[in-house]
């Protein structure tokens, strides 16, 4: 993204990441990773192994020519291509991400698809627009006509339920995210670099402000790291919400325990695939609301519970036998 | 775990005991969503207690999704939204209960194969995120019911999702001749099922009866009739008993028997744990047997090839 001003270049990147835990029993090898994310023949899928396991998918655009939600809800419509892709982390949570940057303005009049496709992943905007009424309006409006890129990202969660249908079998049940990110050039100002908002119905907002120059591809992948964690957490704290505590029955909170030991708490690790310059805007999260003081705390809830239900476990054992012999 | 909620006619308390059944599915620790299928008139948000949320689902409930106008159907949490006094405290362990409404002016539509991919798109989704999928379709063979066989035919793509049929009816000559027509008739679900790809064991094994609003002749509510309207009552009993296995609807093939419920006569509501034993103005039978009905759901024993 470059400084607001000359109308061909961004100032304005928007997506949504939408994550949700891999519906097979098991998490899934490489291979399979590969194959559920093949989007496109002429281009392979990207695998990495360090410093954790991590697929994504090619780059896919969609073309769209549709109203832009705006926050004074002028009508601005935009014509271009949205970028999509999937992404699996450890085999066991996916990721989807719709995104596009879009400048300040475009021309005054609709130009041929070859205009617009030279230019992927941009929404150019048919005569100008206040990138601010875009981005506030990308994170607070919802109206039916106007611009979803979370059905594009959705899209590519349903394409790739569809190809595991016949083994769709998850261990535990979780609610799906959706982050709806906006990110502005940060200007002198001293405006937070990051708002984060959690709004109901696993609804995510956030508003960024990036070093001039940023790729949209960039704070792409630093939201997609965000959102992941968010569900991480989001999804501990719902089960350890809904444990009965102090129940004799400690069968129904190993249920609930274990398969966040199976499959989830080995997957934090924040910044994992974020570009350096970037890395200030994570460590404000961590400053407040502090995401991984919040994990700690989760997972050190985890282990008493379950170091607990192993102590009343063996305690039961005892009794039994002492009652036995 | 996908259910769906089915039966010939209306007021056979298909609803009313199908969000019961959610509820206590929910109250038992797992996340449940309940999908309002019935085209035309949708009343689950009544049932659950949400008067805002009729109006709030005008193009944005299910029929606005599978007709493609919405991306997203509206989800309504019920344990934040509910206006019903006594549910508005999610009580502790129980898992989430969630409503997907129809649109009021939705009506019936004919099925495609778009609609047909989205709601194989949505189920799946959904079973990510809940145990228990309840859809509650509309009374009689209507479309909403072709979309739940086609989608859960092999080639559908939830053929392999464990999927449980509920078919609803009240304990009258009428009622048990229709529920037995709608399940094994001409254009029943198991020959409608047959037609889409289903094999008719598999489709019939996963099918069972419950039997609503039924009079217990031995309840405190009959004890002032007369010795012989109560010995014509029991002989009404028996014979329903013969009509209903003559027509392959016999007890076997009875998942639960929900008493008749005077509270339920006045208002279609979640009979609560509080309305029986605090407030006492439901029974108690009704509340362990919706209870019942709950715990047989998932329980295999119950289900299967007789």
């Amino acid at each position: 993204m470059g400084a607001p001003g000359k109308t061909t270049d961004a100032v304005l990147a928007c997506g949504e990441v939408r994550t949700c835990l891999l519906p097979t029993r098991e998490a899934v090898d490489q291979q399979v990773a590969e194959r559920l994310l093949r989007l496109r023949a002429d281009e392979p899928v990207r695998v990495s192994k360090r410093p954790n396991r991590y697929a994504v998918s090619p780059d896919v655009l969609t073309g769209v020519d549709c109203r832009l939600p705006t926050a004074n809800g002028s009508k601005v419509r935009a014509v271009g291509t949205v970028t999509s892709r999937a992404a699996l982390v450890e085999g066991r949570v996916l990721q989807a991400t719709a995104y596009f940057s879009a400048p300040a303005g475009g021309p005054d009049r609709r130009r041929p698809w070859g205009y617009y496709l030279v230019r992927p992943g941009v929404l150019v905007p048919i005569g100008k627009v206040s990138p601010r009424a875009v981005a506030e309006g990308f994170l607070t409006r919802h109206h039916q006509d106007e611009l979803d890129v979370g059905s594009i990202a959705e899209g590519q969660l349903s394409r790739i339920s569809r190809l595991l249908a016949d083994s769709f079998d998850p261990p535990l049940t979780t609610t799906d995210t959706r982050v709806r990110w906006a990110a502005s050039p940060a200007s002198d100002g001293d405006e937070p670099p990051l708002r984060f908002t959690v709004a109901e119905d696993g609804l995510r907002t956030l508003d960024l402000r990036l070093p001039p120059g940023t790729a949209p591809a960039a704070a792409a992948a630093l939201c997609e790291d965000l959102a992941l964690h968010d569900w991480l957490l989001t999804t501990v704290v719902d089960k350890l919400d809904g444990l009965r505590l102090g129940s004799a029955d400690g069968k129904a909170a190993l249920k609930v325990l274990r398969p966040l030991v199976d499959h989830l708490l080995h997957l934090w690790l924040p910044k994992a695939r974020v570009e350096r310059p970037l890395e200030a805007l994570w460590d404000a999260l961590e400053q407040e609301p502090g995401f991984s003081r919040q994990w700690e705390t989760q997972v050190r809830r985890v282990r008493d519970q379950l170091l607990l239900q192993a102590i009343l476990t063996q305690r039961e054992a005892l009794g039994a036998s002492l009652t036995t012999s | 775990m996908l259910v769906f909620a089915a039966s010939d006619k209306g007021g056979t308390g298909r609803s009313v005991t199908s969000a019961n059944l959610a509820y206590h599915r929910a109250l038992d620790g797992d996340d449940v969503c309940y999908l309002d299928f019935d085209f035309g008139s949708p009343t689950a948000a009544a049932v659950f207690d949400l008067p805002d949320v009729l109006s709030e689902a005008e193009g944005r409930g299910l029929h606005s999704y599978l007709k493609g106008k919405t991306g997203e159907p509206l989800r309504v949490d019920v344990w934040s939204r509910t206006e019903h006094p006594q549910l508005r405290s999610r009580p502790g362990g129980s898992g989430r209960l969630v409503l997907l409404p129809g649109d009021r002016t939705g009506g019936e539509f004919v099925t495609d194969d778009e609609n047909l991919h989205r709601c194989v798109d949505l189920v799946l989704r959904l079973k990510r995120e809940f145990d228990v999928i309840i859809v509650d379709l509309s009374a009689g063979r209507s479309y909403a019911m072709d979309l739940a066989l086609a989608a859960t035919s092999p080639r559908g793509g939830l053929g392999r999702l464990k999927t449980r049929w509920l078919v609803y009816h009240r304990w009258t000559r009428q009622h048990v001749m229709a529920a037995a027509e709608l399940v094994y008739g001409k254009q029943g679900i198991v020959q409608a099922g047959i037609a889409m790809g289903h094999e008719a064991d598999a489709l019939s094994a996963a099918i069972r009866f419950v039997r609503a609003a039924v009079p217990n002749l031995e309840s405190p509510l009959w004890s002032q009739v007369s010795p012989a309207q109560y010995a014509w009552m029991r002989q009404c009993d028996t014979q329903l008993e013969e009509i209903a296995a003559g027509r392959g609807i016999g007890k076997t093939r009875v998942l639960s028997s929900i008493p008749l419920e005077p509270v339920l006569q006045w208002q279609e509501r979640l009979i609560t744990d509080e309305d029986v034993h605090d407030r006492r103005i439901a029974n108690v039978e009704t509340w362990q047997k919706m209870g019942e009905l709950a715990q047989r759901l998932t329980d295999d024993k119950y289900w299967g090839q007789l």
